[in-house]
Protein backbone atom coordinates (compact mmCIF):
# COMPACT_ATOMS: atom_id res chain seq x y z
CA UNK A 1 0.00 0.00 0.00
CA UNK A 2 1.53 3.32 -1.01
CA UNK A 3 1.96 6.35 1.22
CA UNK A 4 -1.22 8.35 1.89
CA UNK A 5 -2.58 11.09 4.12
CA UNK A 6 -2.97 8.65 7.01
CA UNK A 7 0.83 8.69 7.37
CA UNK A 8 0.91 12.42 8.14
CA UNK A 9 2.39 12.98 11.60
CA UNK A 10 4.49 9.83 11.52
CA UNK A 11 7.89 10.46 13.12
CA UNK A 12 11.05 8.41 13.32
CA UNK A 13 13.71 8.18 16.03
CA UNK A 14 16.61 10.61 15.41
CA UNK A 15 19.46 9.37 13.25
CA UNK A 16 22.70 8.71 15.21
CA UNK A 17 24.71 11.87 16.11
CA UNK A 18 27.14 13.11 13.47
CA UNK A 19 30.18 15.25 14.28
CA UNK A 20 30.72 17.88 11.58
CA UNK A 21 34.31 18.13 10.35
CA UNK A 22 36.15 20.98 8.66
CA UNK A 23 37.05 18.62 5.79
CA UNK A 24 33.44 17.81 4.99
CA UNK A 25 32.45 21.49 5.08
CA UNK A 26 35.35 22.25 2.70
CA UNK A 27 34.39 19.42 0.30
CA UNK A 28 30.75 20.57 0.33
CA UNK A 29 31.67 24.22 -0.37
CA UNK A 30 34.02 23.24 -3.21
CA UNK A 31 31.31 21.07 -4.82
CA UNK A 32 29.18 24.26 -4.98
CA UNK A 33 32.07 26.11 -6.63
CA UNK A 34 32.58 28.19 -3.47
CA UNK A 35 35.67 28.93 -1.43
CA UNK A 36 35.60 27.03 1.87
CA UNK A 37 34.63 29.14 4.87
CA UNK A 38 34.54 28.69 8.63
CA UNK A 39 30.75 28.49 8.60
CA UNK A 40 29.10 25.69 6.62
CA UNK A 41 27.03 26.78 3.58
CA UNK A 42 23.34 26.94 4.48
CA UNK A 43 22.46 23.89 2.36
CA UNK A 44 25.04 21.80 4.26
CA UNK A 45 22.11 21.21 6.62
CA UNK A 46 20.84 18.79 3.97
CA UNK A 47 23.86 16.55 4.52
CA UNK A 48 22.86 16.42 8.19
CA UNK A 49 19.21 15.80 7.26
CA UNK A 50 20.04 13.01 4.78
CA UNK A 51 20.45 10.29 7.47
CA UNK A 52 16.90 11.06 8.61
CA UNK A 53 15.60 10.45 5.09
CA UNK A 54 16.98 6.92 5.40
CA UNK A 55 14.26 6.11 7.93
CA UNK A 56 11.63 7.34 5.47
CA UNK A 57 12.91 5.20 2.61
CA UNK A 58 13.43 2.24 4.94
CA UNK A 59 9.76 2.32 6.02
CA UNK A 60 8.43 -0.50 3.83
CA UNK A 61 4.83 0.48 4.49
CA UNK A 62 5.29 3.73 2.50
CA UNK A 63 6.63 2.13 -0.69
CA UNK A 64 9.05 5.03 -1.33
CA UNK A 65 12.48 4.75 -2.97
CA UNK A 66 15.23 7.33 -3.39
CA UNK A 67 15.67 6.54 -7.10
CA UNK A 68 11.97 7.31 -7.72
CA UNK A 69 12.19 10.65 -5.88
CA UNK A 70 12.65 14.19 -7.25
CA UNK A 71 12.91 17.34 -5.16
CA UNK A 72 9.99 19.78 -5.73
CA UNK A 73 10.67 22.48 -3.14
CA UNK A 74 12.85 23.15 -0.14
CA UNK A 75 12.84 25.55 2.81
CA UNK A 76 15.48 26.04 5.47
CA UNK A 77 14.70 28.00 8.61
CA UNK A 78 17.95 28.81 10.33
CA UNK A 79 18.27 29.32 14.06
CA UNK A 80 22.03 29.14 14.00
CA UNK A 81 24.59 28.21 11.33
CA UNK A 82 26.49 24.91 11.37
CA UNK A 83 30.22 24.87 12.20
CA UNK A 84 32.96 22.23 12.39
CA UNK A 85 32.80 20.41 15.69
CA UNK A 86 29.02 20.58 15.96
CA UNK A 87 27.46 17.29 17.00
CA UNK A 88 24.22 17.11 15.02
CA UNK A 89 21.21 14.84 15.12
CA UNK A 90 18.28 14.87 12.73
CA UNK A 91 14.73 13.64 13.16
CA UNK A 92 12.06 13.42 10.47
CA UNK A 93 8.30 13.93 10.55
CA UNK A 94 5.93 13.37 7.62
CA UNK A 95 4.08 16.68 7.33
CA UNK A 96 1.89 16.41 4.24
CA UNK A 97 0.94 13.87 1.56
CA UNK A 98 -0.91 14.72 -1.65
CA UNK A 99 -1.50 12.09 -4.31
CA UNK A 100 -2.00 12.60 -8.03
CA UNK A 101 -2.21 9.56 -10.30
CA UNK A 102 0.83 7.39 -9.74
CA UNK A 103 2.73 10.18 -8.01
CA UNK A 104 2.73 11.47 -4.44
CA UNK A 105 3.91 14.86 -3.21
CA UNK A 106 5.39 14.12 0.20
CA UNK A 107 6.42 16.96 2.51
CA UNK A 108 8.80 16.07 5.33
CA UNK A 109 10.17 18.26 8.11
CA UNK A 110 13.62 17.43 9.47
CA UNK A 111 14.72 19.01 12.71
CA UNK A 112 18.51 19.33 12.67
CA UNK A 113 19.64 19.83 16.24
CA UNK A 114 23.04 20.61 17.73
CA UNK A 115 23.51 19.76 21.40
CA UNK A 116 19.80 19.07 21.63
CA UNK A 117 18.79 22.55 20.37
CA UNK A 118 17.22 23.09 16.95
CA UNK A 119 19.80 24.67 14.62
CA UNK A 120 18.06 24.34 11.25
CA UNK A 121 14.59 23.16 10.25
CA UNK A 122 14.58 21.64 6.78
CA UNK A 123 11.21 21.31 5.03
CA UNK A 124 11.32 19.33 1.79
CA UNK A 125 8.61 18.43 -0.69
CA UNK A 126 9.49 15.39 -2.75
CA UNK A 127 7.70 14.17 -5.87
CA UNK A 128 7.64 10.41 -5.45
CA UNK A 129 6.72 8.18 -8.37
CA UNK A 130 5.07 4.90 -7.37
CA UNK A 131 6.70 1.64 -8.27
CA UNK A 132 5.47 0.29 -11.62
CA UNK A 133 2.91 -2.47 -11.08
CA UNK B 1 20.64 46.26 6.36
CA UNK B 2 21.21 49.81 5.11
CA UNK B 3 23.25 48.61 2.15
CA UNK B 4 20.18 47.18 0.39
CA UNK B 5 17.32 49.15 -1.17
CA UNK B 6 14.02 47.91 -2.46
CA UNK B 7 14.16 47.12 -6.16
CA UNK B 8 17.94 46.78 -6.16
CA UNK B 9 19.19 44.24 -8.68
CA UNK B 10 21.17 41.25 -7.38
CA UNK B 11 23.74 39.55 -9.60
CA UNK B 12 24.04 38.24 -12.18
CA UNK B 13 26.32 35.50 -10.94
CA UNK B 14 27.36 32.58 -13.11
CA UNK B 15 28.51 29.10 -12.10
CA UNK B 16 29.58 26.36 -14.50
CA UNK B 17 28.55 22.83 -13.56
CA UNK B 18 29.39 19.48 -15.12
CA UNK B 19 28.91 15.82 -14.27
CA UNK B 20 32.18 15.63 -12.32
CA UNK B 21 31.08 18.49 -10.07
CA UNK B 22 27.73 16.80 -9.43
CA UNK B 23 29.47 13.50 -8.62
CA UNK B 24 31.60 15.46 -6.13
CA UNK B 25 28.43 17.03 -4.71
CA UNK B 26 26.82 13.58 -4.32
CA UNK B 27 29.85 12.42 -2.32
CA UNK B 28 30.05 15.62 -0.25
CA UNK B 29 26.32 15.79 0.51
CA UNK B 30 25.59 12.11 1.04
CA UNK B 31 22.73 12.32 -1.47
CA UNK B 32 23.39 9.24 -3.57
CA UNK B 33 20.20 9.24 -5.62
CA UNK B 34 21.37 7.51 -8.83
CA UNK B 35 19.41 9.91 -11.08
CA UNK B 36 22.28 12.39 -10.52
CA UNK B 37 25.05 10.11 -11.75
CA UNK B 38 23.50 7.35 -13.88
CA UNK B 39 21.71 8.07 -17.18
CA UNK B 40 19.72 4.80 -17.03
CA UNK B 41 18.33 5.68 -13.58
CA UNK B 42 17.39 9.18 -14.78
CA UNK B 43 15.74 7.81 -17.93
CA UNK B 44 13.70 5.34 -15.83
CA UNK B 45 12.03 8.45 -14.32
CA UNK B 46 11.40 9.96 -17.76
CA UNK B 47 14.33 12.38 -17.66
CA UNK B 48 16.58 12.72 -20.74
CA UNK B 49 19.71 11.99 -18.67
CA UNK B 50 21.38 12.75 -15.37
CA UNK B 51 20.28 15.94 -13.63
CA UNK B 52 21.97 18.11 -11.02
CA UNK B 53 20.65 17.79 -7.47
CA UNK B 54 18.07 20.48 -6.75
CA UNK B 55 20.04 21.04 -3.58
CA UNK B 56 23.17 21.71 -5.62
CA UNK B 57 21.31 24.40 -7.56
CA UNK B 58 19.96 25.93 -4.34
CA UNK B 59 23.39 25.92 -2.70
CA UNK B 60 25.11 27.37 -5.75
CA UNK B 61 22.42 30.05 -6.23
CA UNK B 62 22.67 31.16 -2.60
CA UNK B 63 26.33 32.03 -3.18
CA UNK B 64 25.11 35.23 -4.81
CA UNK B 65 24.02 36.40 -1.34
CA UNK B 66 27.61 36.05 -0.08
CA UNK B 67 28.79 38.06 -3.07
CA UNK B 68 26.33 40.91 -2.54
CA UNK B 69 26.29 40.85 1.26
CA UNK B 70 29.46 39.23 2.57
CA UNK B 71 28.86 37.91 6.06
CA UNK B 72 25.07 38.31 5.85
CA UNK B 73 23.07 35.86 7.89
CA UNK B 74 20.43 33.97 5.89
CA UNK B 75 17.58 33.21 8.27
CA UNK B 76 15.23 31.57 5.78
CA UNK B 77 15.58 30.30 2.25
CA UNK B 78 12.84 28.81 0.09
CA UNK B 79 13.38 27.24 -3.31
CA UNK B 80 10.83 25.97 -5.80
CA UNK B 81 12.46 23.76 -8.39
CA UNK B 82 11.37 24.24 -12.01
CA UNK B 83 12.90 22.45 -14.96
CA UNK B 84 15.55 19.90 -14.07
CA UNK B 85 19.14 20.93 -14.80
CA UNK B 86 20.01 18.18 -17.30
CA UNK B 87 23.76 17.66 -17.64
CA UNK B 88 25.25 16.70 -21.01
CA UNK B 89 27.78 13.84 -21.03
CA UNK B 90 30.57 16.26 -21.90
CA UNK B 91 31.26 19.83 -20.96
CA UNK B 92 29.82 22.34 -18.54
CA UNK B 93 26.37 23.92 -18.28
CA UNK B 94 26.22 27.51 -17.10
CA UNK B 95 23.84 28.41 -14.28
CA UNK B 96 23.00 32.11 -14.15
CA UNK B 97 21.56 33.63 -10.98
CA UNK B 98 19.79 37.00 -10.93
CA UNK B 99 17.39 38.66 -8.55
CA UNK B 100 16.01 41.73 -6.85
CA UNK B 101 15.55 43.04 -3.33
CA UNK B 102 11.79 42.80 -2.80
CA UNK B 103 11.58 44.43 0.65
CA UNK B 104 13.74 46.01 3.32
CA UNK B 105 12.69 46.51 6.92
CA UNK B 106 14.23 47.04 10.36
CA UNK B 107 15.06 43.36 10.77
CA UNK B 108 16.55 42.64 7.36
CA UNK B 109 15.58 42.21 3.76
CA UNK B 110 13.86 39.76 1.43
CA UNK B 111 15.37 38.82 -1.91
CA UNK B 112 13.78 37.09 -4.90
CA UNK B 113 16.25 35.11 -7.00
CA UNK B 114 16.05 33.06 -10.19
CA UNK B 115 18.49 30.43 -11.39
CA UNK B 116 18.42 29.83 -15.13
CA UNK B 117 20.46 27.59 -17.38
CA UNK B 118 20.85 27.18 -21.10
CA UNK B 119 19.60 23.61 -21.51
CA UNK B 120 19.22 22.01 -24.89
CA UNK B 121 18.29 24.93 -27.13
CA UNK B 122 16.68 27.37 -24.73
CA UNK B 123 17.11 29.22 -21.47
CA UNK B 124 15.26 27.27 -18.79
CA UNK B 125 14.13 28.36 -15.33
CA UNK B 126 15.76 25.84 -13.01
CA UNK B 127 14.74 27.32 -9.67
CA UNK B 128 13.09 30.30 -8.00
CA UNK B 129 14.23 31.30 -4.56
CA UNK B 130 13.00 33.58 -1.81
CA UNK B 131 15.67 34.46 0.70
CA UNK B 132 15.40 36.31 3.98
CA UNK B 133 18.56 37.94 5.29
CA UNK B 134 18.85 39.67 8.63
Amino acid sequence: MPIDASHVGRTYPPAPPHTVTRDEIDAFARALGAEPTEEAPLTFAMKLAAPAWASLFADAELGLALERTVHADQTFDVVRPIHAGDVATSALTIDKVRSRGNQDFVTVVVDVAVDGQTAVVSTSTFLCTREAQ
Amino acid sequence: MTELVEGQLIGPMEVDVDRAMIAAYAAASGDHNPIHVDDAAAQALGLPGVIAHGMWTMGAALRVVDQVLPGARITRAFTRFGRPLVLPAEGPTRLRVVGTVTSVDDDGATLALEANAFVGESDERIAKLEVRVG
